[in-house]
């Protein structure tokens, strides 16, 4: 429990803090994926929110205001509000999904014999 | 008997998830019918004859259920309520793809319909067409893998990604006890609906839809009262013409409307839920109160129990349904404490129940699910028992008359 909970403590600062230190040194090679590098920068702190979907959710809506703002009636409208349900959709499944997701419960489903996930009447 | 075609089920997958590797792809569907040609030569080619022609001749070992409800109304609490009743909980597929939709317990495979798109997000954009619209659906292909399921061959499912709105390398889906397809469509194609052995229908009224839909989104950066009302305004034509006219082939449909008992109250956190039960269907036997084909209206609440306000009612009665006979069972209120469930479970009949106190015992159980103090979660409830004992008399059919069985 103590070690997965301190890997996730951990991750996030060592993405955090990859790119801006050796990429940024290295702009002369000629390799594109360091040019990925600046990009990954502006993104800036990871959100709380999974994946991005709450990005993905307000970008959604901001393009559907867009798109009904020539016509209302279009096809393209109504699709663009049909995708802001579904990720509207897919962001509350994820929340609940981090609401359930329990390290130590998940490590003790696969390995309920180990000491740590023993549980004792009395 | 009764063992040989859970032998037979996994000799057939062993050799189908041999097969499968060559025959990965999804782009089209006639892939999967080479697949199924293919998976039937090899378990012959296998040995175990006899117990494989049992299989493929059509003597299906696989419930199907079909769910149907808009996106955001309740289909996934409901699944998490009746893979419960089958005990052991539903979870997505081990070391799979961890945007995989389906759900897998020791009886019941849950499959998402949203799988079988053809357009993904980008193409639906690009067409002005909606995941509601029958043209971003493979009908065929639902049909095909459906179908192959119930006769007790795996499948290669494509996934629908909802996050990135792409289809994803597709999963391996082995033949369950139990399928369940929720979605959109489970209803829709004739050819499809005829496979379903049971089909539900979560007809969730305006009004609450909205109300549910604000609780959902308003946290949400960007969201706003407009935004969620001009989301549900724009879905709506396409939602009349292609999801709400699959409720008349519905064996139980549960309508969730405001509640009566609180005078112009739209708030939509008291609800009156209706579950109504198709007469006639095979293997299932509608719930009653009191008296079967009586017309009855009852509040538990007075002397005997003590209700909080706005208090709970009751009816039951017969009536028709697109041209159907129904029983229809109806709750309006909500519980507020323990003895009012228990009090009322004691009062209806037919329940499918395996000993007394069992659907207090569930919705306890998943306090914490939406819907736990109201009829929506009682009706789930009662409908998941319905569904397992549907289950067990069709096994049972099966291994009293094994003969007639093997000769169909």
């Amino acid at each position: 429990m103590a070690t997965l909970s301190s890997v996730n403590l951990v991750t996030p600062r060592t993405i955090a803090n990859g790119p801006d230190v050796p990429t940024l040194k290295v702009p002369c090679l000629n390799r594109p994926w360091t040019r990925v590098s600046p990009m990954k920068l502006r993104v800036g702190p990871v959100r709380a929110a999974p994946d991005g979907i709450s990005e993905k959710v307000e970008k959604s809506i901001k393009e559907a205001q867009e798109m009904c703002s020539d016509d209302p009636a279009s096809g393209e409208c109504v699709a663009a509000w049909d995708e802001v349900e579904e990720l509207s959709a897919a962001a509350s499944h994820a929340r609940d999904k981090k609401k359930d997701d329990d390290p130590l419960e998940n490590y003790c489903k696969d390995n309920p014999e180990t000491d740590e996930c023993r549980t004792y009447d009395n | 008997m009764a063992v040989c075609p859970v032998y037979t089920t996994q000799s057939l997958n062993s050799t189908c998830s041999i097969s499968t590797p060559s025959k990965t792809h999804f782009s089209s569907h006639h892939n999967h019918l080479v697949f199924y040609r293919t998976s039937k030569r090899t378990s012959k080619r296998g040995g175990s004859s006899s117990c494989v022609i049992t299989c493929s001749a059509g003597d299906s070992q696989t419930v199907v259920i079909g769910l149907a409800a808009d996106s955001g109304c309740g289909k996934s609490t409901f699944m998490r309520r009746l893979t419960s009743v089958f005990g052991g909980a539903a979870e997505p597929p081990k070391g799979g793809n961890p945007d995989s939709n389906t759900l897998i317990s020791d009886m019941t495979t849950v499959i998402c319909l949203d799988d079988y798109h053809s357009l993904d997000r980008t193409g639906r954009k690009e067409k002005g067409v909606t995941a509601l619209d029958p043209r971003a659906n493979d009908f065929d292909l639902m049909y095909e893998q459906v179908k192959a399921l119930k006769s007790g061959i795996a499948v290669d499912k494509p996934i629908y990604n909802h996050v990135s709105g792409l289809l994803d390398p597709p999963e391996l889906i082995k033949p369950p006890k139990i399928l369940v397809i929720e979605g959109l469509h489970p209803m829709f194609d004739e050819r499809v609906r005829d496979l379903l052995d049971f089909s539900i229908y979560l007809d969730i009224s305006n009004e609450v839809k909205f109300a549910w839909k604000i609780q959902r989104d308003m946290a949400e950066r960007g969201h706003s009262l407009e935004s969620i009302k001009a989301s549900i305004e724009a879905r709506k034509p396409d939602f009349d013409a292609f999801i709400d006219p699959q409720k008349q082939y519905a064996d139980a449909v549960i309508e969730v409307l405001p509640t009566q008992l609180i005078p112009d109250d739209n708030e939509g956190k008291v609800l009156r839920v209706r579950l109504i039960m198709k007469e006639g269907v095979e293997h299932f036997s509608p719930v009653y109160l009191f008296d079967e084909g009586s017309t009855i209206s009852w509040i538990p609440c007075g002397r005997k129990l003590t209700c909080s306000y706005p208090g709970i009612k009751f009816s039951y009665g017969p009536d028709t349904y697109f041209g159907h006979e129904v029983s229809v069972l109806e709750m309006d209120g909500q519980f507020d404490r323990l003895d009012e469930l228990i009090y009322i479970e004691s009062h209806l009949s037919n329940l499918s129940t395996k000993f007394y106190g069992e659907v207090t015992q569930q919705m306890l159980k998943h306090a914490d699910f939406p819907g736990s103090n109201n009829g929506t979660g009682l009706f789930q409830t009662i409908v998941g028992l319905k569904i397992r004992d549907l289950y067990e008399q069709i096994t049972a059919s099966k291994t009293a008359a094994p003969l007639q069985a093997t000769k169909a």
